[in-house]
């Protein structure tokens, strides 16, 4: 998985602001304001599923309709990459997959039919931009325990590249 | 106040996003090698087939002054994904993206206030092509 901050909100212009109208600076006033604008790549389709369910952001996700899937571009688990048993049935259930979509695909299917029969371990890219408060929410509901491994990974990167962009929004958020 | 950078390019990115496998450098490279006029191509298509969600990266904040709450909470009844925080008397700041100021414009409950930030914008050389494109009406008219 790969995370790049291609944009955030300067801080700076909206702290000048602040000052010039002597309102106080204060993180909260800004948590709706500061936006981050991320391109997310090679994480699995199931991880995706998990975050557009935060609804308070904006999703551009390559889409399957156009582009042709491979069997290379996949995301396995560590639980199926550290069993012989697993990660064999686990490759041939891809091959049979990719086998039959290509075949699909080859007879005239359009990509967009074919696509009924991929799997979600397959890799994804996508743009989302959000608002600080929106991220914040994601970081504190997605590195809990309970959250699957990778949303954990996704989300714990996401933190840590907005923390770093603008610390002074981030000091009192916790990775749970 | 603050707006994102390169909007009208900021567009094409998440437009190419949708139906490129390409690595986001490529798809950066691509766009600053076939130039400004191919992002104008792009937003162009984006708001014929009505796919406004590729605005939504296009981001800015902007200090509305005068404002009363009835009139900032009007707004934000009918349009929930702008953002307002009062910051003391009847000064706010506003948050909102591309797609949220075009629905505002096309709305007539929203129609005066995206006025004031198209011109805000426009004062500032901030979205020309996006402007002309999505608000070419009043770019007509003037």
């Amino acid at each position: 998985m790969r995370v790049k901050l291609l944009y955030h909100t300067d801080i700076e212009a909206l702290k000048r602001v602040l000052a010039q109208r002597g309102v106080p600076f204060d993180p909260e006033l800004l948590m709706d304001h500061v936006v981050y604008m991320f391109e997310i790549e090679d994480c699995s389709r199931v991880t995706t599923h998990q975050l557009v369910r935060h609804r308070a952001a904006s999703y551009d996700q390559e889409s399957q309709r156009f582009s042709a899937a491979t069997k290379e571009g996949m995301v396995t688990p560590p639980n199926i990459q550290s069993s012989e048993a697993a990660y064999k049935a686990y490759d041939e259930a891809l091959k049979v997959i990719y086998s039959s979509y290509d075949k699909m695909v080859a007879a005239g299917v359009p990509k967009e039919d074919a696509r009924y029969i991929l799997p979600s371990a397959i890799k994804t890219k996508l743009v989302m931009t959000l608002s600080a408060r929106s991220l914040m929410h994601i970081v504190w509901q997605r590195t809990a325990l309970q959250a699957q491994w990778e949303i954990r990974e996704l989300a714990a990167t996401l933190h840590n590249l907005a923390k770093e962009a603008t610390p002074e929004l981030w000091t009192k958020v916790i990775e749970r | 106040m603050w707006s994102s950078p390169m909007p009208e390019r900021t567009i094409a990115v998440a437009m190419r996003r949708c139906f490129s496998t390409k690595v986001i450098e490529e798809i950066e490279a691509e766009l600053e090698q076939k130039g400004p006029e191919y992002w104008k191509y792009l937003l162009t298509k984006a708001l014929q087939d009505k796919s406004l969600d590729v605005l939504e990266h296009f981001t800015m904040t902007f200090f509305l002054e005068g404002a009363n709450d009835a009139e900032v909470g009007g707004l934000i009844r009918n349009f929930p994904y702008l953002r307002a925080t009062l910051l003391k008397g009847s000064d706010w700041m506003l948050s909102m993206n591309g797609r949220t100021l075009v629905e505002l414009w096309r709305d007539p409950r929203g129609k005066e206030f995206a006025g004031l930030v198209v011109s805000e914008l426009d004062s500032r050389s901030v979205c020309p092509v996006f402007s002309e494109l999505a608000f070419g009406e009043r770019v007509h008219a003037s």
